[in-house]
């Protein structure tokens, strides 16, 4: 394999292992310095490109912390949900606990959305129990936002809801959103967002209030590979500061970015 | 029957205390510890395993990294022995001590 091949590869696969950007630059250069002093081939040297980013990934995560995870905030028990005679939950569990992001998975028509829907309490399930701890904030697939209004608006009205007042409201919008990496407030009304920035805006709506259970369908639909990092980054300060988060996705890369996993 | 080098197996649980030691009196570069390395007879250290030890002891607060100028490359990242670093080589050369002191009792009814 060719030396910038090589590298090219060792930055990809460090890059998908979720090593920081900036730790990127530094590990790449590094091993082409290496590469320049030794003569050797890289293959030799590292051997390939994927098993020495899994090493050094494996280094970097001598110091990640496991999240502390504590009491359950959602208990979901024996679940069924039928539209008409089609059954689209069929007796499932779960739990979500303080500290936690965990990830709902399967293919669409699995039943994702639908429980969300009955957690967020806009469904009632056919049968079982829902058992919930704290306040809710629930983001859409799609719909939920009003297309006259300005992102700010949205804040201003979902913000009430949670009893943020104009000025708190628009402060929080306006702060998560900068975490997504989107400048909210200079953007125009809902009806002119992309697809991704009208899921940033939904996100974010969700968040406001700081509800202690978020629950998020297919939120990174439409989103660049820079947000998707950036809505990571804010689901773990999230769940860190004691929160709890349920994702919805059929996206794989989501799997190891996330501290558990419920496949439908 | 073709020697194995057992080398580099022996050498893995030792790396990062090798490197600890070796920058105890002062920094040096991922190149130059594995020249080094091969200096004292460990054999040739592979890239793969030096830089994701050092990276290891630097997120441990071990080593503190620092970039230089290279002449005409585009830097080189030289590695520095913390305090921390220090105190954690001290505790590992003691503990090291005692398991080399039981290896050597292990083998020492064997004829070299």
């Amino acid at each position: 394999m060719r030396r910038q091949t090589w590298l090219d590869e060792f930055a990809l696969e460090l890059a998908a292992r979720e090593v920081a950007r900036a730790d990127i630059a530094g590990i790449v250069v590094e091993a082409s310095g290496h590469l320049d002093e030794t003569a050797a081939a890289p293959l030799e040297a590292f051997g390939a490109p994927a098993a020495y980013a899994e090493l050094v990934a494996d280094a970097l995560g001598a110091q990640r912390v496991p999240p502390r995870v504590g009491e359950v905030r959602v208990a979901a028990r024996g679940l069924h949900k039928r539209y008409r005679r089609h059954t689209v939950l069929d007796d499932v569990d779960l739990e979500l606990h303080v500290g936690e992001a965990v990830l709902l998975m399967g293919r669409n028509g699995r039943g994702k959305s639908t429980l969300l829907r009955i957690l967020a309490g806009l469904a009632k399930p056919d049968g079982g129990s829902v058992e919930l701890h704290g306040s809710v904030g629930y983001a859409p697939q799609d719909g939920g936002l009003i297309d006259q209004l300005r992102p700010a608006e949205h804040f201003v009205l979902f913000g009430r809801a949670r009893g943020l007042d104009r000025k708190a409201a628009i402060q929080q919008g306006r702060r998560l959103a900068e975490q997504l990496g989107w400048d909210a407030l200079a953007a125009p009304v809902a009806g002119e967002l992309s697809g991704g920035t009208r899921q940033k805006l939904n996100v974010v709506l969700a968040a406001l209030g700081e509800p202690d259970v978020l629950l998020l369908d297919e939120p990174y639909q439409g989103l660049d590979l820079d947000s998707v990092q950036r809505f990571w980054e804010l689901l773990w300060e999230w769940r860190d500061a004691g929160r709890c988060a349920l994702v919805a996705t059929h996206a794989h890369d989501a799997i190891e970015r996330a501290d558990a996993v419920l496949e439908l | 029957m073709a020697e194995i080098d057992q080398r580099p197996a022996w050498l893995r649980g030792v790396l990062d205390l090798c490197l600890l030691a070796l920058l105890k009196d002062g920094e040096a570069y991922g190149y130059e510890l594995a020249r080094r390395l091969e200096d004292l007879g460990f054999g040739q250290v592979a890239g793969g395993s030096l830089y994701p030890a050092l990276l290891r002891r630097e997120k441990l607060g071990h080593l503190r990294a620092e970039w230089r100028a290279g002449e005409g490359g585009p830097g080189r990242k030289y590695y520095v022995l913390t305090e921390t670093g220090r105190d954690a080589l001290e505790r590992e050369v003691v503990a090291w001590n005692a398991f080399a002191a039981s290896v050597a009792a292990a083998l020492g009814g064997v004829p070299a």
